[in-house]
């Protein structure tokens, strides 16, 4: 889904762009009004999540390949706000390192994966907690079961929203490939840019994110999820949404956090030397091919794509010349979750402390 | 208006009025000139910075850390083979690693990592323009990244180290007694001298209260008394080193032990250089 560089004209480039400033403006103030500093950290934990999903291609039917983003997972835990950022900061890295996804595309790919999703995705998400924990509360004598099964109901919830949340992104994107050539087109006739229509880009698009793609979304996002609540309670912040277990609402002990650290730790650790498993799914996701596979594929070579704009990046495609191909990704994964982690403690150590010294 | 509601709180709180003199109840409005003392307030706090980052370093020994030789040995030699590196595949290994020790440092010490190596890496990249309108990028990149490695190596062992623990480990590579006791009266001078100058700066602060013009003179009589100290404490050292009879040579006695964690950092720095050579090969 990462749209790379002149796929999309300038114009359109620009336009996503100038969508997301506001949108980044509004985030960042949402953030610093709700994220603790001392929360700020695991923040970049949860975008370093989101990194690494990323990197775990699965393959399609139709040869290409798709792959996870977590944008709900940090949503629900962070807050849909705070997702945007963190996912914005992890898609800025891994087009300036690593080549995925244009920089001049940056706006439009966050716009769909730092935007669009998490919101439709913690969207429905909060609609099934709302829908669920009020008839739960109606039905009285039912109550405690209910707050049993709340865990549950939230993974629940979490599998639905990051369904409908790729597969929004995955829209949105198709959208953007598909009005390409609607829009730009030389006196030929031909594509100055994407080359694919909507009536193809979006059932292309839609067929992966609906069954492969969108399973993997909703499989990432329960399943840290799940670990999550269970090894490191007080990971995110206090949500209305969250099951409001007893564990949750008392501070954690000095034990406690330092074992919730080991287990995030532990978990990000098997993510990093797990990622080389994306390279066994072989091929281009669709709509990132390289431009002579293009040009073979539609019998010409798009303007756009012929004369456009080509970022040197440090890690192209995650691959390191001379070393094999899943040392250049554990490395690249390594190198991805440092960046986030220390942008993100960065950020907090830059943030002014809140101590409140109002009566009690 | 709000005088007047003031009062009347004030006489409801205190029926018996005649206990408190009528002036002591009347409320204060007094809102002292804008002073122009800017400098002593900056001048105080970018002293008070470098003593803070002096006598209580911002990263700290932890568990896993080696001891000081072995850090300083390490960053050195990890700082050479970057700039010797000819295989851009070894710098993103090292830069994997300085990342991930950056990201572990505490918060201040994280930030002026970041701040510093990512400042020198961009100033690089800058002085590397023409090479790219040139249609070198690579070499503009392979700089960048080499530049940010080096600093950052630099800056995370001069962080992690508190700063008698470096004047100690110097003497692991035999370096002159000359040298050390001349770097560790240096240290301990900044810290005297800087603790007067504070105290002087403080002083000016304190007594020069609203607005004239004297504050602005008064700066060079505060760079005088700290000459005058820095005077003073060196005759002291000299003779309190004659009255101990120094003899020319400056017996610093070994600090720290080696722990057993330096030897997992020193095989790891023979892996990093098997690495080195093997990529130097490819390369």
């Amino acid at each position: 889904m990462h749209i790379p560089e002149n796929y999309l004209s300038p114009s359109t480039c620009g336009v996503m762009g100038a969508v997301m400033v506001p949108v980044w403006l509004h985030a960042a103030r949402r953030v610093r009004q709700t994220v603790p500093r001392e929360k700020m950290p695991l923040l970049g934990v949860a975008a370093a999540f989101s990194f690494l999903a990323m990197m775990f291609n699965v393959p399609i039917p139709g040869g290409t390949t798709g792959h996870a983003v977590c944008g709900t997972l940090v949503a629900i835990l962070f807050g849909p706000w705070a997702a945007v950022l963190a996912i914005s900061i992890a898609l800025a890295i891994q087009a300036v390192l690593f080549g995925d996804g244009g920089i001049l595309a940056l706006g439009a790919n966050c716009f769909n994966m730092a935007f669009v999703l998490p919101m439709v995705g913690y969207g429905i998400y909060a609609l099934v907690m709302r829908a669920f924990t009020s008839r739960s509360s109606a039905e009285k004598p039912q109550a405690r079961e209910g707050r049993a099964q709340a865990p549950a109901l939230e993974l629940v919830a979490a599998g639905v929203g990051s369904y409908v949340g790729i597969n929004a992104a995955a829209l949105c994107a198709a959208i953007e490939f598909g009005i390409q050539p609607l829009l730009f087109s030389n006196a030929a006739g031909q594509a100055l840019y994407c080359p694919y229509p909507l009536w193809v880009s979006v059932p292309a698009m839609l067929a992966g994110h609906l069954t492969v793609a969108g399973a993997a979304e909703a499989i990432f996002t329960v399943g840290i999820l799940a670990y999550v609540r269970k090894t490191a309670p007080s990971f995110g912040i206090e949500g209305a949404l969250a099951p409001a277990d007893e564990a949750t609402k008392t501070a954690p002990t000095a034990s406690q956090a330092h074992a919730a650290r080991a287990s995030l730790a532990a978990l990000l650790v098997a993510l990093v030397v797990l990622t080389p498993l994306g390279l066994l799914a072989t091929g281009d996701a669709w709509g990132e091919w390289a431009t002579e596979d293009v040009a073979q594929s539609v019998g010409y070579t798009p303007a756009g794509m012929a004369d456009g704009w080509e970022w040197q990046s440090l890690l192209p495609d995650y691959s390191l010349g001379g070393l094999p191909d899943w040392v250049g990704y554990v490395l690249s994964a390594v190198i991805g979750v440092a960046l986030l982690v220390i942008a993100f403690r960065a950020i907090a150590a830059g943030m002014k402390s809140k101590v409140d010294f109002g009566t009690r | 208006m709000g005088r007047a509601s003031d009062r009347t709180q004030l006489e409801e709180a205190e029926p018996a009025g005649d206990s408190l003199p009528s002036w002591l109840v009347e409320p204060e409005a007094y809102v002292p000139a804008a002073d122009r003392d800017g400098f002593v307030q900056k001048s105080l706090l970018s002293l008070t910075g470098v003593l803070s980052r002096l006598r209580m370093d911002d990263g700290q020994s932890t568990s896993l850390s080696p001891s000081a030789p072995v850090k300083l040995a390490c960053g050195l030699a990890v700082i050479l083979m970057t700039s010797l590196s000819s295989n851009f595949a070894f710098t993103l290994v090292v830069l994997a690693g300085m990342l991930l020790r950056t990201a572990a440092l505490p918060p201040k010490a994280l930030r002026r990592v970041v701040g510093v190596s990512f400042t020198a890496a961009g100033v690089s990249a800058l002085v590397m323009v023409p090479a790219v309108l040139l249609g070198q990028s690579q070499s503009a990149l392979l700089m960048g990244t080499k530049v940010l490695v080096c600093v950052g190596t630099a800056m995370v062992v001069a962080l992690s180290t508190p700063v008698h623990e470096v004047t100690g480990a110097l003497r692991a590579f035999h370096v002159s007694n000359l040298v050390i006791m001349t770097l560790e009266l240096a240290l301990k001078s900044i810290v005297t001298l800087g603790k007067v100058a504070t105290e002087v700066l403080c002083a000016l602060d304190l007594r020069s209260v609203g607005k004239n013009r004297s504050k602005g003179t008064s700066m060079g009589g505060v760079g005088g008394v700290t000459f005058l100290k820095a005077n003073e404490a060196a005759r002291t050292t000299a003779d309190a080193m004659r009255c101990r009879g120094f003899g020319g040579e400056y017996q610093a006695a070994p600090r720290g032990a080696h722990k057993p964690i330096d030897l997992a950092w020193l095989l790891a720095l023979v892996a990093v250089g098997v690495l080195f050579a093997y990529l130097q090969g490819v390369a």
